[in-house]
């Protein structure tokens, strides 16, 4: 049925209405606009803007591509729009900064096709090592920032960002959040184009290489592009407000949908003036009319307060002295995304309305006293990276220092498998063993996947090879970027394989294995543990859940426990963490759903306990 | 719509609480499409961590309830807990006015094992009787079914989620009978899957019509 639902993104349709997930309505959006490019790294949870475009980009006419990391990502993107092309660039918050370089000196160059960067963002790190804030990029970099409080805002504001990035020639950012991308909600179709922009590249050095001389001349005109951009933001209908009660409130991003929701549950419709912010830099004329009009001000904004200091210096300039709440006055907390609840409980305040009965909060305080187990990620049963890192283990032993990377094997974190002692960013595995290594004098052991391996993995071990580092790389190529949804990666059959590649940078040992046989891997892993200088491992096993997927492997038969042989050693669920392995009342179970058939606790049962089902009665 | 005799605000707002790989983002899915195609205003939101099989997945679905994807405290109407310990961590969401639907048949948490070999405390899954009495100190009108065994007697354990929609649209709260809704779903659905399907979503109506017609709360019809 999903796919009936992508097949529809491309009908034309207009003025029906239809329910879209948020990154859907981006999709549908950029293809209002006629989008021709498109490339993407991907990462949660901006993903499916990229995904849906892999389905969809033959029928509808689009160059894509899944970049081998976002600073590529962009710069293909860019220069595709200078060729005039609309052009679209997707990933999530920490590669829009893994891209910072080009992306400084774009708006100077500045485009010819529309260049829309969907930047996903992620408060409260639901699923990133950080939460930063990109609307910051409005005075940090120059761009113009549209910041959709539900899919039907994102799908209007996509559609426009085209235009305006062609109209003020900017690249322009789009930063939905979490709760924006992975919630539907109605949107309103507009009509699919007919005729999409002219493709040719017109040399003309100065206008295109900012080299300083032309740099500085670029920097005057940015000005100016940028004052042409305030003025359309200005005329825009991304700024409605709502009522004209005397308590003010100005809201962006689904703190907005919050605020709407929070008022209208509280019925104070006409105590209140609600005004969104949609886009950034926000036009000095929205500021400076909103605090004339209202005697105080909430600011309901997620991440930093750029709305808040804004809103504070409209007062100023219009010598308004009215308290403004918000982050910095702290009655917003500076951390973490917001709720309605939260909204709510400041809203309340606000307006001096009384606060939540206290019944309501002993009920939100019911589970706490119940102590429900947590359900954190965890490898999967069958996983490759769990093999993997039990061999690792068995040779480099509990003082060897490992250095994580980003992937499903950041899971190794933790007992049992304590596979991740320090983690950064995409590629700081190596980057981080060569100074712990360098340092210390200790041979110390990366751990990176093929798709992370060729992001920003492959100069990473170019620098330690220079170095001579003592590291041992092993790299765990599974043949898919898993987690974010199995978008293939360079090692996706046919494709580069790492080997080559390493020994091109100078890696003299370098050793290949199948981590589930067991003699090649540990010959690998002490061959590397007494080398000298880098070497590195490469362990390939395919993700267990995309073939399953795919429906390419089929299952292998699940194990069983024989509970006469079994005398409750926990040893499985001690080393290996498998989710598969259950323990009720002191009885050791496999739950034959969950098993993918590894036969690694097969192999590590002392008793010979575990056998395949079928044949575990058998002593 | 009326729940435990008191008038509903407007709209309806019904939480679906389990984990990955039971099937609740299906079934919010199904209920956008549905209600959506009939002209209702339709938000939903999903959250789940690293997408993870296993791992908690809480999604929402409001009908004609405004533009806010995420549930207040207190304000879910309807709860659909696809697993025990799930429904009772959605518990910040219920109030006196919620109606749930509670499967018992838990899915063990892999810290569980754990916490056991280790001899750490709480290693023990929370007693489900507990939980469902729990659930209903908060919401009176909790109705607990093995729904993992109904979807195991319709053909298979998958066919849960179905279940619980029956459960859903059995209890006759929302705009649409039972039958509009399933002949839509059922004519998309792989012949393969669909008898098992349309028995587990009957059962799930048949116990939702059952338990609805006994009195509640000290006798206030339903």
């Amino acid at each position: 049925m999903s796919v009936a639902r992508q097949q529809s993104l491309l009908q034309d349709s207009p003025a029906a209405r239809a329910c879209l997930l948020g990154n859907l309505a981006i999709v549908r959006g950029a293809l209002e606009a006629g989008l021709q490019f498109f490339s993407c790294y991907p990462g949660t949870p901006s993903s499916e803007v990229g995904d849906t475009l892999a389905r969809l980009a033959k029928d509808a006419g689009v160059v894509f591509e899944y970049s081998v990391n976002e600073k590529i990502a962009v710069e293909v993107a860019f220069a595709a729009c200078l060729t005039g092309a609309r052009a679209m660039c997707g990933m999530k918050h920490l590669g829009l900064s893994y891209a910072n370089d080009p992306l400084s000196t774009m708006p100077y160059v500045g485009v010819e096709g529309g260049l829309v960067l969907v930047s996903a963002g992620d408060p409260s790190a639901i699923t990133s090592p950080n939460e930063q804030d990109q609307r910051r990029y409005c005075d940090f970099l120059y761009y113009p920032v549209f910041d959709p409080a539900t899919p039907a805002d994102a799908l209007r504001m996509t559609r426009y960002a085209f235009e305006f990035s062609e109209a003020t020639r900017l690249p322009v950012i789009l930063r939905p959040t979490t709760r924006v991308c992975h919630s539907s909600g109605m949107v309103e179709l507009g009509p699919l184009p007919t005729r999409k922009n002219e493709i040719g590249f017109s040399k003309d050095p100065p206008r295109y290489v900012p080299i300083p001389d032309n740099a500085r001349r670029m920097r005057v005109e940015l000005t100016a592009r940028l004052r042409h951009a305030a003025e359309l933001l200005q005329a825009s209908t991304f700024f409605p407000r709502r009522g004209h009660g005397r308590h003010g409130i100005i809201a962006g991003g689904v703190a907005y949908a919050y605020a709407v929701q929070v008022i209208d549950d509280l019925g104070i419709e006409d105590e209140v003036t609600l005004q969104q912010v949609g886009a950034y830099p926000i036009p000095a004329g929205v500021l400076d009319d909103f605090v004339q009009s209202v005697d105080s001000i909430l600011v309901v904004e997620e991440l930093t307060p750029l709305i808040e200091e804004q809103v504070s210096l409209a007062a100023f300039r219009c010598r308004r002295q009215i308290p403004v709440r918000g982050k910095l006055s702290g009655h917003f907390p500076l951390e973490f995304e917001y709720s309605p609840d939260l909204v709510e409980d400041a809203v309340r305040d606000y307006l001096k309305l009384s606060p939540r009965g206290i019944r309501g909060r002993a009920e939100a305080s019911g589970p706490d006293r119940l102590k429900l187990p947590p359900r954190p990620p965890v490898l999967c049963p069958g996983c490759p990276h769990r093999t993997s890192f039990c061999m690792v283990n068995r040779v480099f032993g509990k003082h060897t220092v490992y250095c994580g990377d980003i992937g499903c094997y950041t899971l190794g974190y933790g007992a049992p498998l304590h596979a991740c002692d320090v983690l950064l960013c995409m590629g700081s595995s190596i980057t981080q063993a060569s100074g712990i290594a360098r340092m210390t004098g200790r041979r110390t052991v990366a751990y990176i996947g093929d798709s992370t391996f060729f992001h920003s993995g492959l100069p990473a071990l170019l620098n330690a090879v220079l170095a001579r580092d003592a590291i041992t790389v092993v790299i765990l190529d599974n043949y898919i970027t898993a987690m974010t949804g199995f978008q293939p990666s360079p090692t996706t059959p046919d494709r580069a394989a790492i080997e080559p590649a390493v020994r091109g940078l100078g890696v003299q040992e370098v050793f290949s294995a199948d981590p589930f046989d067991e003699e090649a891997a540990l010959g690998a892993l002490r061959q590397a543990e007494r080398g000298t200088g880098v070497n590195v491992v490469v362990f390939h096993a395919p993700c267990v859940v995309n073939q399953r997927r795919t429906a390419k492997g089929r299952r292998r038969t699940s194990f069983a426990i024989n509970q006469e042989l079994c005398n409750a050693c926990s040893r499985c669920v001690r080393v290996l963490g498998c989710p598969g392995i259950q323990v009720v009342d002191g009885v050791y179970s496999i739950d034959a759903e969950l098993c993918d058939g590894c036969a690694l606790c097969a192999r590590l049962c002392q008793r010979q306990a575990i056998r395949p089902v079928g044949a575990e009665a058998t002593a | 719509m009326n729940v435990a005799g008191r008038e509903q605000a407007s709209g309806w707002r019904i939480l679906i609480a389990g984990t990955g790989g039971q099937g609740g983002l299906t079934i919010a899915r199904l209920l956008c499409e549905c209600f959506a195609e009939r002209g209702h205003q339709v938000v939903s939101g999903q959250l789940h961590g690293l997408a993870q099989r296993g791992g908690a997945v809480q999604s929402s679905v409001l009908i004609d309830a405004g533009i806010s994807p995420v549930i207040a405290r207190g304000r879910a109407d309807v709860v659909l807990g696809l697993e025990p310990v799930e429904t009772a961590r959605a518990i910040p969401l219920m109030s006196v006015r919620t109606l749930v639907y509670m499967n018992t048949a838990p899915v063990l948490p892999f810290v569980l094992a754990q916490r056991a070999v280790l001899q750490e405390a709480d290693a023990e899954y929370p007693p489900v009787e507990q939980l469902v009495e729990r659930v209903r100190a908060v919401a009176p009108d909790t109705f607990s079914l093995d729904a993992t065994r109904l979807a195991l007697a319709a053909g298979s354990g998958q066919a849960l989620n179905s279940v619980m929609l029956g459960c859903l649209l059995g209890a006759g709260v929302l705009p649409v009978t039972e039958n509009e809704f399933w002949s839509a779903i059922a004519t998309q659905m792989p012949t393969a899957l669909r008898e098992t399907n349309t028995q587990a979503f009957h059962s799930g109506v048949e116990f939702a019509r059952k338990r609805c017609q006994e009195p509640l709360l000290g006798g206030s019809p339903r």
